[in-house]
């Protein structure tokens, strides 16, 4: 291999070099600049290949003939070597980005530009301290001069806040290093480590002083208002390099000097990171201006990485991993961020709406902010595994829980910067880009990818990258330019496939979940042969959905279990998105589902015990005092996904505003996810007591609570879907009710809930939205009298709220039956009042359903439409017949279920004899009812259509009134307001208490980082006091612990 | 000796921040800060000083044979060339600044460059 | 007042921090490791008889090397920063002409700080000195030569290929050292030569000699670019 000091001295040459050519050769000098920048990537390539492949030993490589620590030496090893590969790489790509600017100022740039790339490798690579000292001098010099590439005048005065700043960490800098030579008689990093630096004189205060100009190079807050300016100001390219590299090298230059320092600085390092990465998350809430705004992100990042390294002695030989994860996620995501940005003319976050026209684009942000966020496949959610675990192992919950906060602040400001992107107005101005711009994009977002998979291989658990689902829905993406048909063809068949080819692995609880998941999404994606074009985006997003479901049903370890809890939470949330209205619904969706799978993912860290992940199963082995609160983390975080109440705002906005065919989707299918996770949690730990109080009795509260209060609000809903949305969360009550109960019916109950009410929701929804589509309203007093125009629809309801409501026939009753059956086996009566309460609410909103769409006046701009299209009415009428089904033969689905429930509840199941069903308390029987409400209903049908005959025809308008004219058209429709005695009587008990308590939070949030970011007034005197102000105060907290 | 050397390196380094902290005009930064870096170097020659020795090198005086027992420490006067260097460097570059500052602005006070903010 | 008194306290607290490696501080009383090694080692090594030389140059050339990059940097973005709004050969005011007695001496000691700069940096290994030193005093030259006429250009680039071939010669014999000797930088690409002659210590003199070139290129380039700049 070659001499890695050629990585030095190549850009030395090329750099004097460029000082002797004419000022007119510009396309000379910039390719001698991207040459010698290949180069020096080559050689980084070349060690990493070595070190990985070839095993080769770590290299010391010595100058002048003489041994360290006379003389200065470098190291190659691994960590230098991929380093350094990140470092040429981002600088390779940004020159390449910043064509234009080069030639604009000319040889002397690009030799600026090499100059600091060698920097940056110099750091990493020296062993020297006052080596060090001078790369960054180098650094910091580059720096101010590169700033001056910007377009942006402000550049100038950042570049020189800068400089004011680094001259004062220079001073400390220098003299740490100075007085820490005379302490251990060498200036060698490693023969300062084994000196023990901290037992000399004067030694734990020159150390001080050399780790605090060192970590000010990383920017913690609050000395790192020059940082933000340079991001703001410079050009995009040069701060993806500055945010990449800088970052990168600086972090790695601390943690040599952590070697000299030893254990004793690590909690110093882990404080002044976590402090950094929660701040700078926070202020980062109310910025506008994309470039601040990144800016602040990869400050943030770099604190979570210092976190990262002062873990060390907890995290052992995994730092690397997990530090390395986190970098390279960071680095290629900003570095792609920022060169989107310099595409985009605007400065605001929501002229990035720009990005609308480009789905390379759009999918390249996606993958960045996935990357930031720590969403699988990429590197960053490995590392987040590993890190979490270790800290749980350690029992460190306090730092673990900042860490996940600011995490989701993080992905907050990310995925609300999505939502704008996708729902804004486009701005005047298009994208502009170049060929080399969008190289440099492209080569992120590859790298992105391929980073993932490796970070996968090397994981030693699952590789993502290569899970039959996930591939399946990533292929959707190469597949988007077909037209709609032929990818919801595809879908269908790939789904249907891979439940036949999977379907003996099944036990018969999750054999339910799987024919749901996929038999039943089938099934929905009938309806999407209704849409027209090509539908960009919907099929990834939706195959991504289902593939996180598939993957949750087959996991048996607790990673597996996460990560396709995290897919299934991503893909649900572009679906979401892709609503008219939705963008503050995805979000909130996003946020709460993002916060319940952090929850998860702590419960699984704690019941892991340190270990690198385990056994579903094996939950059941947990004892107190550890198993209440995974009980608790676990349970919390299925309720976000089911909506339970307190938890449940996003829910009516998020399926209220989707699309028609996603609705379905999310509502009928999705919200089953948080079921089985519940299923699980409750067959694996059983009942748990925390401090005396039974969880699942606080369940059981939750539950009925959810009922009740989710019924009640559906009834005071004008929007139809918003109606069906809020009744979802009164179901999931039910059903948690009933696997709350944990006795042999309450989970039977549970589960054929399941089964009906992604029957009924999914038709429901189906046949509002096929009414939506052709009157083009959702309010429900806007329609009216719908009934001879769309009969199937109305049957379809028809059909539909019989069985929601419990009435016999349908499988309704069957499941109430079970229900009542369960809760008369146990004494708890208070719930089960409210329970019984919410039946009767639910019928409420279910009559208003029916009667104010298709029955009563038909209004005149509708006396023209036509039934909802075929693709809509279609699964809506299979559904039927599936209820029909259902409703003879429960046996079908239950029988099965109903023997297999017997291992965890021997006593209490029912008794299947013929057609008939009995249970301790009564009968039930099937085909019997179905037949004697046949005959009653037929007898009654006959009788009205004979007396019919005689009745005298009024037509609509045949009425009169008198007086005045009401001001507003709705208050006369009947269908409004409809249940305006029930809001006086009753609405006292849906204050939208829990909507104000998160409003409040996330207002308080804002608030307070708003104020907090007046910290950054401008001014370079001002952030040199800050830097000497945080010396200070780390000084005395490190003296006084 | 070196005492002497060292704390008047120290109070001029706190001079020379003080300096800076305090004046608005740029310029007068500058200056703080060339005092300042003068107050450091001050300090890093100070620390090779051994009393009693002489300059490293080998001529009439100071043979090869007995360098070891007659000079002072060689090292801080290498980094402080070093050091010398670098903060030229610097100053020249802050100065270079300063004059394009000016020319946007006409002022020379801190304070009034603050677009960028929050 | 109230910035100058938080500037104060917080310069107080600093101020503590010094005093504590102040009052720590105990001279050594005989040499360390590292510095012994340099006492005993340099001139059997290296040749030169300034020991400071030899570790600048040698054993720590590799700081050399980025010390002398840096003040490449600087001259370069001096350049770029003013070069912006830097119009040559614009009318400059008139300025009144220098008075006689600096027109005169600047005739005649410009060539003799010159030669001392020379002196300097040719004889950097045997006698305090060096490059650096002495491209500060051949820069005090030119500086002295635009005080006399401020209106005096230099050329560009000279100074250039100046800088860059000296750079270039630096960072050449670092890489003749890998092939030929112990390392990068290694003084032995050419021989060493008796101790305290002026062609010895191997490569150190022709090393600091370039050294003293650049470093005199590069500060006359920024004193010329600081001095083009308008009166405002």
């Amino acid at each position: 291999m070659v001499n890695a000091l050629y990585i030095i001295v190549a850009a030395l040459t090329a750099a004097f070099l460029l000082g002797m050519l004419k000022e007119e050769r510009r396309a000379t000098a910039y390719a001698i600049t991207l040459a010698t920048l290949a180069f020096m990537t080559w050689i980084s390539v070349s060690w990493v290949w070595a070190f990985a492949q070839e095993g080769a030993a770590p290299v010391e490589i010595f100058t002048a003939g003489a041994v360290p620590p006379f003389a200065i030496n470098l190291r190659m090893a691994l960590p230098e070597a991929a380093l350094t590969l990140m470092v040429n790489l981002s600088g390779l790509l940004a020159a390449i980005y910043m064509k234009d600017s080069l030639f604009r100022l000319g040889r002397s740039a690009m030799a600026v530009f090499l100059v600091a790339v060698m920097a940056y490798c110099g750091i990493i690579m020296t062993r020297d301290i006052f080596n060090l000292f001078v790369f960054f001098e180098l650094v910091a010099i580059s720096t101010a001069g590169l700033v001056l590439l910007s377009e942006d005048e402000r550049a100038l005065s950042a570049g020189f806040k800068y400089l004011i700043v680094s001259q004062v960490i220079s001073i400390f800098l220098l003299l740490g290093i100075v007085f820490a030579y005379h302490a251990t008689g060498t200036l060698n990093i490693d023969g300062m480590a084994n000196a023990s630096l901290g037992l000399l004189a004067g030694g734990t205060i020159s150390f001080f002083m050399m780790f605090i100009a060192l970590v000010a190079e990383l920017k913690p807050f609050p000395a790192n208002g020059w940082a933000l300016d340079i991001y703001e100001s410079a050009h995009p390219s040069y701060s993806a390099l500055f945010s990449a590299a800088a970052g990168t090298a600086s972090l790695y230059a601390v943690d040599k000097l952590l070697l000299i320092g030893g254990a004793e600085w690590l909690p110093m390092a882990t404080g002044i990171g976590i402090v950094t990465f929660i701040a700078s998350s926070l202020l980062a809430l109310p910025q506008t201006n994309d470039r601040r705004q990144l800016g602040y992100s990869s400050i943030a990042q770099m604190g979570l990485v210092l976190v990262v390294l002062g873990q060390r002695d907890i995290l052992g030989d995994s730092t690397p991993y997990i530090a390395f994860g986190l970098l390279v996620s960071h680095a290629v995501a900003k570095a792609g961020l920022y060169w989107i940005s310099g595409l985009v003319a605007g400065r605001e976050l929501t002229d990035w709406a720009a990005l609308r026209g480009h789905p390379l684009l759009i999918f390249a942000f996606v993958s960045f902010i996935g990357m930031l966020s720590g969403l699988p496949p990429f590197p960053s959610f490995y590392a987040k595994w590993e890190l979490v675990r270790f800290l749980a192992g350690e029992g460190r919950i306090a730092l673990l829980a900042l860490i996940l906060f600011g995490a989701l602040v993080e992905a907050g400001y990310l995925f609300r910067w999505f939502g704008y992107i996708m729902k804004r107005a486009a701005p005047a101005e298009p994208i502009s880009c170049t060929p080399h711009q969008v190289t440099a994009v492209v080569a992120a977002v590859a790298a992105g990818w391929a980073l993932g998979y490796l970070w996968g291989d090397l994981s030693g658990r699952s590789n993502l990258l290569l899970v039959l689902p996930l591939l399946f829905a990533l292929s959707f993406l190469l597949l988007d330019w077909l037209p709609a048909w032929v990818k919801n063809t595809l879908a269908i068949a790939g789904m249907l496939a891979f439940f036949a080819f999977t379907f003996a692995e099944y036990d018969p609880l999750r054999l339910i979940f799987a024919v749901i998941i996929l038999v039943g999404g089938a099934i929905i994606l009938l309806a999407s042969y209704d849409a027209h074009g090509r539908r960009v985006g919907f099929y990834p997003a939706a195959m991504l959905m289902y593939a996180g479901l598939a993957m949750l049903i087959r996991a048996t370890a607790s990673f597996d279990f996460f990560a396709a809890w995290e897919i299934l939470t991503v893909g649900s949330y572009f679906l979401i998105l892709r609503g008219k209205q939705s963008e503050p619904h995805a979000l909130s969706y996003i946020i709460f589902s993002l916060g319940g799978a952090f929850l998860i993912l702590t419960g699984f860290a704690l019941a892991a015990q340190g270990a690198p992940q385990f056994d579903i199963a094996s939950l059941s082995h947990l004892t107190a005092p550890l198993a209440p609160w995974v009980f608790i983390l676990l349970a919390v975080g299925f309720m976000t996904k089911t909506a339970a109440i307190g938890l449940h705002i996003w829910l009516p906005g998020a399926h209220g505003e989707a699309e028609t065919d996603v609705s379905p989707m999310v509502s009928g299918i999705l919200l089953k996810a948080g079921l089985y996770g519940l299923f699980v949690l409750l067959m694996t730990m059983g009942k748990q007591q925390l401090y005396g109080v039974e969880l699942t009795h606080v369940m059981l509260w939750i539950a009925a609570l959810s009922a009740l209060l989710g019924n009640l609000m559906a009834i005071f809903e004008e929007d139809a879907k918003r109606l069906l949305a809020y009744s979802s969360i009164g179901q999931m009550g039910y059903a948690l009710f009933g696997l709350a109960l944990m006795n042999h019916l309450g989970w039977l109950m549970a589960l054929m809930f399941v089964i009906n009410h992604y029957i009924y929701k999914s038709m429901l929804f189906l046949a509002a939205g096929g009414v939506a589509k052709r009157t083009g309203t959702r309010d429900m007093y806007k329609m009216g009298g719908l009934i001879t125009l769309m009969p199937f629809s109305f049957i379809a309801v028809l059909i539909g709220i019989i069985a929601v409501s419990g009435v016999p026939p349908l499988s309704g009753f069957g499941g109430r039956w079970i229900f009542y059956n369960a809760i008369l086996s146990t004494d708890y009566r208070l719930p089960l009042i409210i329970t019984f309460f919410a039946g009767p609410i639910a019928f409420l909103y279910l009559f208003r359903l029916i009667h104010t769409i298709f029955l009563g006046q038909l209004k005149d701009e509708h006396r023209k439409i036509k039934e909802a299209p075929f693709w809509i009415v279609l699964p809506q009428m299979i559904y039927v017949a599936l209820l029909m089904v259902v409703a003879i033969f429960p046996g079908i689905v239950l029988r099965r279920v109903d023997t297999y429930l017997n291992q965890f509840f021997p006593e209490g199941g029912l008794n299947w004899e013929g057609l008939e069903i009995s249970s301790n308390y009564g009968y039930w029987n099937p085909v019997a009812i179905m037949i004697v409400v046949c005959v009653i209903f037929g007898t009654l049908f006959a009788w009205l259509l004979f007396v019919n005959r005689k009745a005298q025809k009024v037509k609509q308008f045949n009425i009169g009134f008198s007086a005045e004219r009401p001001y507003r058209p709705e208050t006369t429709h009947f269908a409004w307001n409809f249940f305006a005695p029930y809001r006086k009587a009753l609405g006292f008990l849906v204050q939208p208490f829990v909507t104000r308590f998160w409003g409040a939070l996330t207002d308080f949030l804002h608030t307070g980082a708003d104020l907090s970011r007046r910290l950054y007034n401008g001014n370079g005197q001002t952030y040199a006091f800050h830097f000497i102000a945080f010396v200070i105060i780390v000084f005395f907290v490190r003296m006084g612990v | 000796m070196a005492y002497i050397a060292m704390a008047t390196g120290f109070i001029l380094i706190l001079i020379g921040l003080f300096g800076a902290l305090t004046n608005r005009n740029i310029l007068r930064m500058i200056v703080a800060f060339t005092v300042a870096d003068t107050g450091v170097n001050m300090v890093i020659v100070a620390i090779g000083y051994m009393h009693g020795r002489t300059a490293p090198i080998l001529d009439v005086a100071v043979s090869a044979a007995e360098a070891a027992a007659r000079i002072i420490d060689p090292v801080p006067q290498a980094l402080v060339l070093t050091a010398i260097v670098i903060g030229v460097g610097v100053t020249a570059l802050m100065l270079a600044y300063t004059y394009k500052l000016y020319e946007k602005k006409r002022t020379l006070d801190i304070a009034q460059f603050t677009e960028l903010k929050w | 007042m109230v910035k100058s008194f938080s500037v104060l306290v917080l310069l107080l607290g600093i101020g503590a921090m010094f005093a504590a490696l102040l009052l720590g501080y105990v001279p050594d009383s005989e040499l360390n490791q590292t510095a012994r090694y340099y006492a005993d080692k340099t001139a059997s090594e290296t040749g030169a008889a300034n020991i400071v030389a030899a570790i600048v140059v040698t054993y720590r050339g590799l700081d050399t090397l980025g010390e002398v990059t840096v003040l490449f940097l600087s001259a370069a973005i001096v350049g770029l920063v003013l070069a912006s709004g830097h119009q040559q050969g614009k009318m400059r005011h008139a300025q009144p002409p220098s008075g006689e007695l600096l027109v005169i001496g600047v005739r005649l000691l410009v060539p003799l700080i010159l030669l001392l700069g020379v002196y300097v940096f040719i004889n950097g290994h045997l006698t305090p000195g060096g490059g650096f030193q002495g491209g500060a005093i051949l820069a005090s030259a030119m500086l002295l030569l635009l005080l006399g006429d401020p209106l005096r250009t230099f050329s560009h680039k000279l100074i250039a290929i100046v800088e860059s071939i000296s750079g270039l010669v630096f960072v050449g014999m670092g890489i003749l050292g890998i092939f030929y000797a112990g390392g990068f930088l290694d003084n032995r690409v050419l021989p060493l030569g008796t101790l305290g002659e002026v062609f010895s210590a191997g490569a150190i003199p022709i090393i600091y000699s370039f050294v003293g070139l650049k470093v005199g290129a590069e500060f006359s380039s920024m004193l010329a670019n600081l001095s083009g700049t308008e009166e405002l």
